[in-house]
């Protein structure tokens, strides 16, 4: 076995080992479209390195050839990573650039740029050793120059990509405020890269010194460099395997997320932007006196801002489902028990339901958020279903808030719904007669404020 | 949306001639892009990438905070008007049947971008409003050519990629150019302002927050 095949053995053995692990411990936990890119890569270095080892190709152009192919599946490899930090991925393998990259643009431009210059030069570079063939898998041989410039083309290049994708890694996992995980995995990374840079430098020595040294000397030099990439080598692999196997599960998953904005996100929209319209064109003038009331029967018993908020948005929503009009038409009960149904599943979820809020205003930080439970909406959909959809069956599981019963008799006195029924469902409770105490009075005060008008 | 040009009332014949030289051969090359750039509806994960240039990515943001980093971003001032219609029905009652939730101008020649929302609005539909104008902003859709109208039969709309039209001089945020089509216009600019919601409420708690820091 010569020197180039035993050479070839060893790496092609490391390649193999790196496959399994990958194969029995990586790819089945942490599928990524990079770790296949890499399991095949491997894959197919440990192919050709196997073919080399078995198959004495030294000599003329079939080794050149045979010793192109080599470098491949770590051009490959380079090109790769640049092209993802590049956001320069297909999009269905997800076509994200790095976060220091999304900001600059030149970045960008550079990084994408090195399939297509690292191919050009391993092109070049076998252009150059087909014209002028040299032993280029004879690893202890004697090399003329042109087998400097063989290897110059493709690792120049490569250290250069390898070296600046190192950089990138690095600048990604010192973002400010970032996971510890992210930033032990883009430097494991930035190692793998990094160790990739190191070995074409190394590369082009090697080379070098086969061509400029002679005898015992080269020997041992190129010896402990072979030693040098074999270290290189192990490391890249492990750094690589290190930065895949560190895994993030966020809070919030991504499913979860986009059935929220397709399904509440959207229904809640459309629904209060609709009843807005509604209100505003058609059940304004009707909902005008009765609202005015809610509100002062509210005022009366010293009710609460967010109650009194409540109750108006459950009388608006009252009026507008028992409004007969085109307009009114989208605001059925249907639609309200399906916006509620919807809110009560986020509701389910306490850190989702905490987080998810929105401004009361615009600029209006004094104010406290709205969430899907604080929001008036949410009491005001159950009560407004209660009073226009109920069949009676669900009372009594819980005592209504005043701030309900109130509504419920400001909408039987404006025969939006019917009385007899209201008082079916209240029960003519203290509560019931509370609240229709205040309502009297709330009329009793709008009409003196009327008159002195 | 609407945009006021600037005016160019300085064209003397020989600049008229001239442009109508440029105009056949200009709407050659612009039908060509137009046959050749598509691309699909903008993703949370393509978003998160925008959020990452204005600074935004895994914090918790207002809209406020998104409209301030994107005028400082395109170099733009942007300014958000709410109507105080609630002591005026009869202007509310105008607002709800004209349809429309919010309204935006843009002045190219001032650089002022001018939003228009009733105060009226139930908060959530008055951010959301709010966001999906500036989503227009975002998406460069006020840079469009409008000579360069699409046909209309030319795009499907169970088609996942969906045809773009160039921009004039101008800066937007968004990667891709801007649809053809004013209804997927409009559905991104929706997106955007989900996603905005959602992104400013979650912070690093998005699952997309993270992702330009996962890229292998």
């Amino acid at each position: 076995m010569s020197a180039a095949q035993h050479q070839a053995l060893v790496l092609g053995s490391v390649s193999f080992v790196a496959f399994v692990f990958y194969l029995c411990f990586l790819l089945r936990s942490r599928r990524t479209n990079f770790s296949v890119f890499a399991a095949c890569n491997l894959l197919f270095v440990a192919l050709v390195f196997g073919a080399v080892a078995l198959v004495d190709l030294s000599g003329g152009r079939a080794e050149i050839m045979v010793a192109v192919m080599m470098e491949l599946p770590v051009v490959l490899i380079v090109a790769w990573v640049c092209l993802a930090l590049a956001g320069g991925l297909p999009a269905i393998l997800g076509n994200l650039p790095a976060e220091p990259v999304s900001r600059r643009p030149w970045l960008r431009a550079v990084l994408g740029s090195a399939p297509l210059v690292l191919l050009l030069s391993v092109g070049l570079a076998t252009a150059v050793g087909l014209i002028w063939p040299s032993p280029a898998l004879r690893v202890y041989a004697p090399a003329p120059p042109q087998f400097v410039v063989l290897k110059a083309l493709i690792m120049a290049p490569e250290c250069f990509y390898s070296g600046f994708a190192a950089v990138v890694f690095v600048m990604a996992g010192r973002a400010p405020g970032l996971k510890r995980r992210f930033y032990y995995k883009n430097l494991a990374f930035s190692v793998g890269m990094g160790c990739i840079a190191l070995i074409a430098v190394e590369s082009t020595v090697f080379a070098g010194l086969r061509v400029w040294l002679s005898g015992g000397d080269r020997r041992a030099s190129l010896e402990m460099l072979n030693t040098v990439e074999t270290c290189l080598a192990t490391s890249c692999i492990l750094a690589f395997a290190a930065g895949l196997s560190l895994r993030y599960t966020p809070a919030v998953a991504t499913t979860l997320l986009q059935r929220l904005q397709t399904g509440w996100l959207r229904a809640q929209e459309e629904f209060e932007s609709l009843e807005w319209q509604a209100v505003s064109t058609v059940a304004a003038d009707q909902l005008s006196h009765a609202s005015d009331a809610v509100v002062e029967a509210c005022r009366i018993k010293g009710l609460s801002e967010s109650d009194t908020q409540r109750a108006l948005a459950t009388i608006r929503l009252v009026a507008v489902m028992r409004d007969p009009s085109s307009e009114t038409q989208y605001i059925t009960s249907d639609a309200a028990r399906e916006l509620y149904e919807l809110q009560q599943e986020i509701l389910r979820d306490d850190v989702l339901a905490s987080k998810i809020s929105w401004a009361a205003g615009w600029r209006s930080r004094a104010n406290e958020p709205q969430t899907v439970k604080s929001a008036p909406l949410h009491d005001a959909l159950k009560a407004a279903l209660d009073l226009v959809d109920n069949d009676g069956e669900s009372e009594g599981v819980r005592t209504p808030p005043l701030w309900h019963y109130i509504v419920a008799v400001s909408a039987a006195d404006a025969k939006m719904i019917d009385p007899a029924q209201v008082s079916m469902q209240l029960r003519d409770g203290a509560e019931h007669r509370a609240a229709v105490e205040a309502y009297e009075d709330a009329r009793r005060v709008l009409r003196i404020l009327e008159g002195n008008d | 949306m609407n945009v006021e040009a600037p005016q160019r009332d300085l064209r003397g014949p020989f600049l008229n001639r001239l442009v109508g030289f440029w105009r056949p051969l200009r709407n050659l090359s612009a039908a060509r892009s137009r046959v050749n750039a598509t691309r699909s509806l903008l993703t949370a994960a393509q978003f998160q990438e925008e959020l990452s240039i204005l600074g935004l990515s895994g914090r918790r943001f207002e809209p406020e905070d998104y409209s301030d980093a994107l005028a400082d971003y395109l170099d733009i001032s942007i300014a958000v008007h709410v109507i105080p219609d609630s002591w005026y029905p009869e202007l509310t009652r105008l607002l709800a049947l004209s349809g429309r939730l919010g309204e935006l101008r843009y002045a190219e020649r001032l650089n002022l971008a001018a939003i228009f929302v009733p105060g009226s609005l139930p908060p959530l539909v008055l951010t959301l409003t709010i966001l999906h104008e500036l989503g227009h902003l975002a998406a460069g859709d006020l840079l469009i050519e409008f000579d360069e109208q699409p046909d209309e039969d030319d795009q499907h709309a169970e088609e996942v990629k969906f045809t773009t039209l160039p921009l004039k001089k101008g800066k937007k945020l968004a990667r891709g150019n801007p649809f053809a089509e004013e209804s997927l216009r409009e559905r991104e600019a929706n997106l955007r302002a989900s996603y905005a919601l959602f992104a400013g409420c979650l912070g690093d708690d998005s699952p997309h927050a993270y992702d330009m820091y996962d890229v292998l």
